[in-house]
């Protein structure tokens, strides 16, 4: 108790010591807390993002006989259920429709049968012209097109079982966001990526269970639609088949029971069916969507969680690195302090618990005070976020996390200087021995063996450590090889002692340090040059921390530009343009001439169409070559083995080239010169092969699914299928985005759908690859600044300390004031251009190297880095405004350095 | 001149208590008293390190209450040499880049100021330490380098803080000839403030010093 209480006086009593240690400790805390919250707010901003983008949250499926009033009663009365909506399905086997005396038929599809209230409440199925009336359909824009139909016409469906179902048109429907509902419901056909029918009609479901069930037998099965080719129907080989008919309840829970964590809230979903399941004795079957949507969320957040660890980590060590710097400041006091105890009868051992008490308490304060800090910090630029996924839980993790962390760190890294100046008490040594031995990695050479390891690493492990994989619902994660960190660290810790061993080189060369200083700054700047020698130690570890505060700084922000630049071609990717025009009625390519006008720059026709290619589904892409490379992003890395311009050469070079994508080529074995049979429909809607000759492989398409798509000519693709109809629209803006789009729809009127860039990504925003870093970087880059700022004025602050005497000594045998200012500026500048400057540097490298390792969370990859020149500069800039605050924190000690009192100092 | 130190919660300690002290060009002045009646502060006072509460000080024609801070470092820098107890020498450079120290604050390019330093190293008999760190060297040669480097500006007046009070006596006895002779070549003044009574005794003209007050005479 005693000691205990002498380490509360050391703090008490040594205020100045105590302040300096808290310093470092706490913004190694506050950074810890605010990048740990950082974590949880972007945990709980995806978890919510995927979630909102999900018309509904479960499919419950209702047994064959199973009472749907039953099934409704029980599922709304669950507490976390919001809305239930009942929905049934119907397969039909074909639908044809007759106008002027030509028929016109189409292959496989589904109807649907909702409730008036099913649009409002779930967004889905929207009309986009017509209406919906009693004892009539709706139907898909899709179905529409393939058979030619208007509102008004009449389609007869027939269905599975070969019952004959004619219904008359009454509008147009939207099936935007419904492919999951629409598209089959077991685990296999979905793992596979089944494609979601699209020629859908949309009725009450009062009429489909009037009009349309009782002419399906109970026993039939849907068709695959891989091997319907209008005329033979029949199983798939490979899957087990749908039933024809499915009645299902679509629900919505209430989201703000939600858990923020994307795991927690799995277990919340797997609860909620648990429940619903028991109640229902085996008549309802939950289909858990939000689940299956969380599912890679999770994954993709705890490589997440360790990729912001990984982007704060420099910034932790080097914040910790300021109580080593404290410890420097202070290491006078911590030597009188020790020799009053010693004098007063403390033995060493009593002297070494007492100051690592002292030690221990002070990074304790420093953590809490940093946790308060850091959490403060959160607050400010999380609060929603936090809130949403639980204040009180998120603050006592990181809280628990970062007190914990930091206290251990901190202590250790103070200790270890103590140890030293203890031991220089003890020995009655003076404040200016110097080591004269080199420390021990420096003997043993571990910066270069750091790199070596390092490189050997890197070439071993490929360079890029992150892939995007598909996992097993067919929804894109991330993978991650833990060893892929190893490289980086090791680059950068080898990196951080080759440049404390360069620094310390040059240093140790007096004379032409203060030479040149000299020369520069006159008598002060020699003083400066001399001063900087004879503190080569700490001089050096400053400029390491510097260098690399603002490394980390601009690494960060190259990365975060790069990866913003990669968001916006990500969207540009999705959404094929700036903008893209969707119209209601069928459309030929010459209807681009009606998006023409203010604000935009280029327009191309796009067709979009589902086709086969043996018995797998893939998005045949059939451009306009003339108007597509003027409105569409195409970047080289898109193409493999070519550029971006060949590829387009090749296509242009004969009418029926076609690009396959790499899985296409790898599955069927295809390469450059082979003959490719498509199945696609033609004007009637009946599948026709059409021959193409491979011209190369796209990794990347505008518009283009990720996985199975062909890119042809759009005429070729025409003249042989005798379809000249266009999917949609693609436009390029003139200048302002979102201005061009206003007008666009202004302009097209309701028979056309407009979307741009802006929506898209804000809709791209639901994965981890794709969260708001501006967050991380911004408390990234303030904390670098923050420690650059404070490393430098320990540095200044503990150079007066350290040389009290010394400077007492100038200014008695003649030193002006001025010379004396100028020695200081000289210091810090030499400190400052070296760290600033080598941290640019380094910076850029570890960017470079931080992008090469990522390169698998960019999709697609960076052709080259961004290089935010205006953010760099800015940072240095206000890095450079705060070594110019540390310098007048100096000087202010300078003016306070009594001469006379310093002098009599032993 | 008075000197005068605030002190929170008591009455200002006075350090020098209206000292009265004329001191002739070529003389060797010695103040003598213990520790803590207010040497160093007078000697402060008379660097024009510390300006007095009341009172003024002339030296070398110059009132030091007119100079600017900058004007009064100049004048150490040029026509003041300081000698401390504990030698004020900069342990990271070597022996004859301590002595040019004040050369260099006074601009003086780096051939020169080696030739100067390296001659009155050889004045005090370090010739052959020129190139030596000072925490090398024993208490008597590093004083030896602090009395060397109050000399290479060739001072008008030299103030000694206890110069020989880290010494033992044979040392002592030394680095004192080496100042006095030193100083009487040079033609220069010398101000001594000790407690060592056998130092004082050698001065031209002795005072003491109690409590901040000044007296003049021989010693007891």
């Amino acid at each position: 108790m005693t000691l205990l209480r002498h380490a509360v006086r050391l703090v008490v009593r040594e205020r100045r010591r105590s302040w300096a240690a808290l310093i470092g400790v706490a913004i190694a805390s506050a950074l810890i807390t605010s990048v740990l919250l950082f974590g949880v707010a972007s945990g709980s901003t995806v978890t919510r993002r995927a979630l909102a983008d999900l018309p509904v949250d479960a499919q419950v499926v209702l047994a064959p006989g199973a009472d749907t009033s039953a099934a409704l009663a029980i599922v709304s009365a669950d507490p976390a259920v919001r809305t239930v909506s009942a929905f049934e399905l119907a397969h039909f086997d074909s639908a044809a429709t007759s106008k002027s005396g030509t028929a016109t038929q189409t292959s496989v599809g589904v109807l649907v049968g909702v409730e008036p209230s099913y649009a409002a409440t779930t967004g889905l199925f929207t009309l986009s012209s017509g209406s919906m009336a009693a004892g009539e359909i709706v139907i898909s824009r899709d179905l529409a097109s393939n058979l030619g139909a208007v509102p008004g016409d009449s389609i007869v469906f027939v269905l599975p079982g070969g019952g004959q179902a004619p219904l008359r048109v009454s509008g147009i429907v939207s099936i935007a966001g419904a492919d999951l509902l629409l598209g089959p419901i077991d685990a296999a056909h979905r793992a596979a990526g089944a494609n979601p029918p699209a020629n859908v009609a949309v009725m009450s479901r009062a009429d489909l269970e009037s009009q349309v069930l009782p002419k399906i037998p109970p026993t039939a099965t849907a068709t695959d639609p891989a091997i319907s080719n209008g005329s033979a129907a029949g199983p798939s080989p490979v899957f087990a088949a749908d039933p024809a008919v499915r009645r299902e309840l679509h629900v919505q829970l209430d989201h703000a029971q939600l858990p923020g964590d994307p795991v927690a809230a799995q277990t919340w979903l797997d609860t909620v069916r648990r429940r619903i399941e028991k109640q229902g004795a085996g008549g309802l079957q939950w289909i858990d969507d939000a689940s299956a949507s969380l599912e890679p969320l999770a994954a993709d957040l705890a490589w997440g969680q360790i990729l912001f660890i990984f982007l704060a980590l420099p910034g932790i060590f080097l914040a910790l690195t300021l109580s080593r710097l404290a410890a420097d400041a202070t290491a006078d006091a911590t030597r009188r302090h020790a020799a009053l105890l010693r004098a007063r009868g403390a033995t060493r051992n009593q002297l070494r618990s007492v100051f690592m008490g002292a030690t221990v308490l002070t990074a304790l304060v420093g953590s809490v005070l940093g946790f308060a800090f850091g959490a403060a910090i959160g607050l400010a630029l999380f609060r929603a976020e936090l809130a949403a996924a639980g204040l009180a839980d998120a603050f006592f993790r990181a809280g628990a996390v970062s007190i914990a962390l930091t206290t251990i760190l901190a202590s250790l890294a103070a200790l270890l200087p103590l140890r030293a100046q203890l031991r220089e008490e003890i020995a009655a040594g003076r404040q200016e021995l110097q080591r004269t031995r080199a420390p021990l990695w420096q003997r043993l050479y571990l910066d270069g063996l750091a790199l070596a390891v390092g490189a050997v690493v890197y070439v071993i492990a490929g360079g890029s450590g992150i892939h995007p994989v598909l996992n097993a619902e067919g929804n894109p994660t991330v993978t991650l090889a833990l060893t892929s960190f190893v490289a980086p660290l090791l680059f950068w810790s080898g990196g951080t002692l080759l440049l404390l061993r360069v620094v310390r080189a040059i240093l140790r060369r007096s004379g032409r340090v203060a030479r040149v200083m000299g020369r520069l700054l006159g008598p002060g700047g020699e003083l400066a040059g001399r001063s900087l020698s004879a503190r080569a130690e700490a001089a050096s570890r400053v400029i390491v921390v510097l260098a690399l505060a603002v490394s980390f700084a601009t690494s960060v922000l190259v990365f975060h530009a790069t990866y913003g630049q990669q968001q916006r071609i990500d969207a540009e990717l999705t959404l094929g343009a700036d903008m893209k025009a969707v119209p209601n009625a069928p459309a030929t390519a010459a209807t681009v001439a009606r998006l023409a006008g203010p604000g935009i720059a280029a327009s191309t026709p796009f067709v979009d169409r589902v086709v086969y290619v043996g018995p797998e589904a893939q998005d045949l892409l059939a451009i306009d070559l003339a108007t597509l490379p003027a409105v569409a992003p195409l970047a080289d890395s898109f193409f493999q083995g070519s550029t971006a311009a060949d590829a387009i050469d090749a296509l242009r070079a004969r009418p029926d080239a076609i690009l396959v994508s790499a899985e296409t080529a790898k599955d069927y074995s295809i390469v450059p010169g082979d003959r490719i049979h498509i199945r696609m429909p033609d004007a009637t809607g009946n599948l026709k092969t059409v021959d193409f000759t491979m011209a190369g492989i796209a990794l990347e398409f505008p518009t283009a699914p990720k996985d199975a798509f062909l890119v042809a000519n759009q005429s070729y693709v025409a003249a042989q299928t005798g379809n000249d109809g266009i999917s949609f629209v693609l436009a390029r803006a003139a200048g302002d985005v979102g201005a061009a789009s206003t007008s666009l729809v202004r302009r097209l009127g309701t028979g056309w759908q407009v979307s741009d860039l802006r929506t898209t990504t804000a809709r791209l925003a639901n994965s981890i690859t794709s969260v708001d870093l501006s967050g991380l970087v911004l408390l990234d880059v303030s904390f670098a600044v923050i420690i650059a700022a404070v490393g430098v004025t320990l540095f200044l602050l503990a150079g007066l300390t350290e040389r009290r005497r010394e400077l007492a000594t100038l200014v008695a045998i003649g030193a002006e004031p001025k010379q004396v200012r100028v020695s200081m500026l000289g210091e810090s500048l030499f400190v400052g251009v070296a760290g600033i400057v080598t941290g640019l540097l380094i910076g850029s490298l570890v960017g470079l190297t931080l992008l090469q390792i990522l390169a698998g969370i960019f999709d697609p990859p960076a052709d080259f880095p961004a290089i935010p020149l205006t953010l760099i500069g800015a940072m240095t800039g206000v890095i450079v405004v705060a070594l110019g605050a540390a310098l007048v924190v100096a000087d202010r000690g300078l003016a306070r350095l009594s001469v006379v009192a310093a002098l009599r100092e032993r | 001149m008075t000197r005068r130190y605030a002190q929170r919660g008591i009455d200002p300690v006075v350090a020098v208590d209206s000292v009265d002290l004329e001191v002739d060009t070529r003389s060797f002045v010695a103040v003598e008293g213990p520790s803590g009646s207010g040497k160093t502060t007078l000697l402060g006072l008379l660097a024009g390190l510390e300006a007095p509460d009341e009172g003024s000080i002339t030296l070398l024609g110059h009132d030091l209450l007119r100079l600017s801070g900058a004007e009064r470092a100049r004048l150490r820098q040029r026509r003041i040499g300081i000698v401390f107890q504990s030698f004020g020498l900069i342990a990271s450079l070597s022996v004859v880049e301590n002595v040019g120290l004040p050369l260099l604050l006074a601009g003086l390019p780096e051939r020169e100021r080696q030739a100067r330093s390296r001659a009155v190293l050889e004045e005090v008999g370090l010739g052959s330490a020129f190139g030596d760190r000072v925490d090398e060297l024993s208490g008597g040669e590093r004083q030896r380098v602090g009395v060397a480097r109050a000399l290479v500006i060739e001072p008008a007046l030299i103030l000694a803080d206890e110069p020989t009070g880290s010494l033992d006596e044979a040392n002592a006895a030394g680095v004192l000839q080496l100042l006095t002779d030193a100083v009487r070549r040079r033609g220069a003044s010398l101000v001594l403030v000790t407690h060592d009574p056998a130092s004082a005794s050698r001065a031209d003209q002795h005072y003491r010093m109690r409590d901040g007050r000044l007296t003049a005479g021989a010693l007891a």
